[in-house]
């Protein structure tokens, strides 16, 4: 497979339309701001631009395509591509962790897919050695995925796999219940519920209001409603969106064991699949935010050193977006039997839970008084924050824990969400203590253990435990004097 | 725990010393300017006592105390096995890197680092970076070699 391949032409479409939307906003400034609609005669000089900036685009979309190749040489991946410098970027197919496939609207009618190679970011993701081949045939791809494994297996063993290798298991789906109930719950809910809170705390405090200031009463409680009920309905909408949009992100999500490989697929309108080599897995975080940690849901997303920092924007590594907190150890026990999840948990002593609760809460108290102060006595409804932020230091205190179970550390924390962070002793890049004179003094002291995570780097730590016991974990990452 | 046995080198106190100085030398300069603003334009002329202040608490803290704890505090120890720091000034931080994580090191020296014959190294795993500050240089480059020549990716690593 050396000779030179190009894209499929529909190649040159996406690039149009990926072209137009990052012009769109300039677009837009320039017709609407310089257009004069009012005076009925279309304005010349904004259109003409318009066009130019159109034909650019779709021209350079062309010669996108007319431009890109890729083949596999000596092995490795060769992508030459450039509209004006020729660019070559040559990716040995060793470093090659993954390739994974999207199909949009566009490739659907055509059988095409998008392939994303995805490499193991060198250190610190300097070189920045990824690939995207924006549509290939179907057909093309399998090929492509098979040249590369068989050239990777070659350098070890004999592939020991039939055929393409399509034996796959399925170990995890999500059903439309689910879907729906991660959907209400994410996030977005969130904003949505203390929308709601303050669209009715505003109608309750602008009655009291009217009666001090008699002649603004009807005005001030009309501007309110009016100004709360628009936002309301904003948020309103806004909800709705994110919920139609996860669930056709995620709609028939699925997670399948091939070998070695995780592989995660999903999406209704745009199918993606994710292919994650297990021995890439440096760890895993399970989720349980304000909302759903009631209802016993959580999430669980794998800390893969494979990949770019877009991967992690889109939050492609949720293994299970939402699932029952009762059948996670049984579920995640089928894909990484060597995770154990339900390590009971050491917490920090009681003399710590000042210190977290003033920690999430000290600056709000202090803006949320001066508030009160300055705009009395309305200002004191500020103090709801600092009492939430109170609250959630207290609940962050009884949520903080460590175990060390083996080789495997486990360490909760929460900001808002419940964070459950399972990582192996060899996968740990670093491990740090801090302490504080007073911390000292109180024989307190805080544990921070760093993970690779696709470029970079992912952070667990626990505050305040007892000074021995964060000595302990310490004692336990270091490496084994006799090993050297 | 045991502290890590090494410290810095005693010219990085003279060199925090001197970076004190020449923060301080930039608050001495924007006093100047004050005071000639205040007596062309008739300002209040207690608004000088700001920048005095100021450079009161520079000398106090920039010069004086911060570059003295923080050098007391900073100790590192390289075993063959593993890396470790200590440093901080009112948080007391202990980092601990084994040595199969270490990806590569770096040594890098400013030009008044090279004028007290002092050098940075920078200690890089897959994910992180760690710096030892003004070390003398000779054992800067000591280190260097020692830390990549024990430095091994194991085949589970990143």
């Amino acid at each position: 497979m050396s000779e030179y391949k190009k894209l499929h032409p529909i190649s040159a479409i996406i690039n149009f339309f990926k072209g137009i939307r990052e012009a769109i906003f300039p677009l837009i400034v320039i017709v609407f701001l310089n257009g004069n609609f009012s005076g009925g005669s279309p304005n010349w000089f904004s259109l003409g631009i318009s066009a130019v900036v159109l034909i650019g685009v779709l021209l350079s979309g062309i010669f996108r395509w007319i431009r890109f190749t890729y083949r596999i040489e000596e092995g490795e991946l060769r992508i030459e591509y450039g509209l004006i410098f020729k660019k070559k970027r040559y990716i040995p197919i060793d470093r090659i962790q993954s390739l994974n496939f999207s199909e949009g609207i566009f490739h659907r009618p055509f059988e095409l897919v998008k392939v994303s190679v995805e490499t193991a970011g060198g250190s610190g993701g300097k070189q920045k050695a990824e690939a995207e081949l924006t549509a290939i045939k179907r057909s093309e791809a399998d090929e492509l995925e098979a040249v590369i494994f068989q050239e990777k297996q070659g350098h070890k063993r004999e592939p020991d796999r039939t055929e393409n290798g399509q034996e796959r298991e399925l170990v995890f789906e999500m059903k439309m219940k689910d879907l729906l109930i991660m959907a209400i719950t994410s996030g977005g809910a969130g904003v949505v519920l203390s929308g709601v809170g303050v669209f009715f705390s505003q109608i309750m405090d602008s009655l009291p209001l009217g009666m001090i200031y008699e002649q603004v009463k009807g005005w001030l409680q009309f501007g309110v409603l009016v100004i709360a009920s628009a936002v309301f309905s904003v948020l309103l909408i806004a909800y709705g969106a994110a919920i139609i949009m996860t669930i056709f992100r995620y709609a028939n999500f699925s997670v399948f064991l091939d070998q070695d490989d995780v592989i995660i697929t999903r999406g209704l309108l745009e199918k993606r699949q994710m292919t994650i080599p297990k021995n890439r897995i440096q760890g895993l975080r399970i989720d349980e935010n304000l909302i759903r940690q009631p209802l016993g849901f959580a999430s669980l997303t794998l800390i893969s050193a494979g990949g770019s920092v877009k991967t992690e924007a889109e939050q492609q590594l949720k293994l299970f977006p939402l699932i029952n907190r009762r059948e996670l150890s049984k579920a995640l026990g089928r894909i990484l039997p060597d995770y154990q999840i339900d390590a009971h948990l050491k917490r920090p002593p009681r003399r710590s839970l000042r210190r977290y609760i003033l920690r999430k809460s000290w600056l709000t108290w202090i803006l949320a008084i001066a508030a009160a102060v300055l705009f009395w006595p309305f200002g004191v409804m500020a103090l709801v924050v600092p009492v939430f932020f109170t609250v959630l230091g207290w609940l962050s205190y009884l949520g903080t824990g460590f175990s060390l179970v083996e080789k495997q550390l486990t360490i909760r924390n929460r900001v808002f969400s419940l964070r459950t962070y399972v990582m192996k002793k060899y996968r740990i890049q670093s491990a740090e203590t801090a302490q504080s004179l007073f911390q000292k003094h109180a024989e307190l002291k805080s544990v921070r253990v760093v993970m690779k995570s696709g470029a970079g780097g992912a952070q667990a730590e626990c505050l305040y435990l007892e000074r021995t016991d964060c000595d302990s974990v310490m004692e336990w990452y270091r490496p084994d004097q006799t090993q050297a | 725990m045991r502290e890590p046995n090494q410290r810095i080198s005693e010219r990085a106190l003279l060199l925090w010393r001197i970076y004190g100085g020449i923060q301080t030398g930039a608050v001495v300069i924007a006093a100047i300017a004050l005071q000639i603003m205040i007596q062309l334009w008739d300002w209040p002329a207690w608004l000088v006592l700001i920048p005095l202040g100021l450079i009161l608490l520079l000398l106090i803290f920039s010069v004086w105390l911060i570059p003295s704890i923080r050098w007391k505090r900073w100790r590192y120890e390289v075993s063959d096995v593993e890396i470790e720091l200590q440093h901080g000034l009112f948080i007391v931080t202990r980092t601990l890197v084994p040595m199969v994580r270490v990806q590569h090191v770096d040594t890098e020296q400013g030009p008044l680092l090279r004028k007290y014959r002092l050098a940075t190294i920078s200690i890089s795993t897959a994910a992180t970076v760690h710096k030892v500050p003004a070390l003398d240089e000779r054992e800067a480059e000591r280190l260097r070699q020692s830390i990549s020549s024990l430095a091994r990716v194991a085949e589970e690593d990143v």
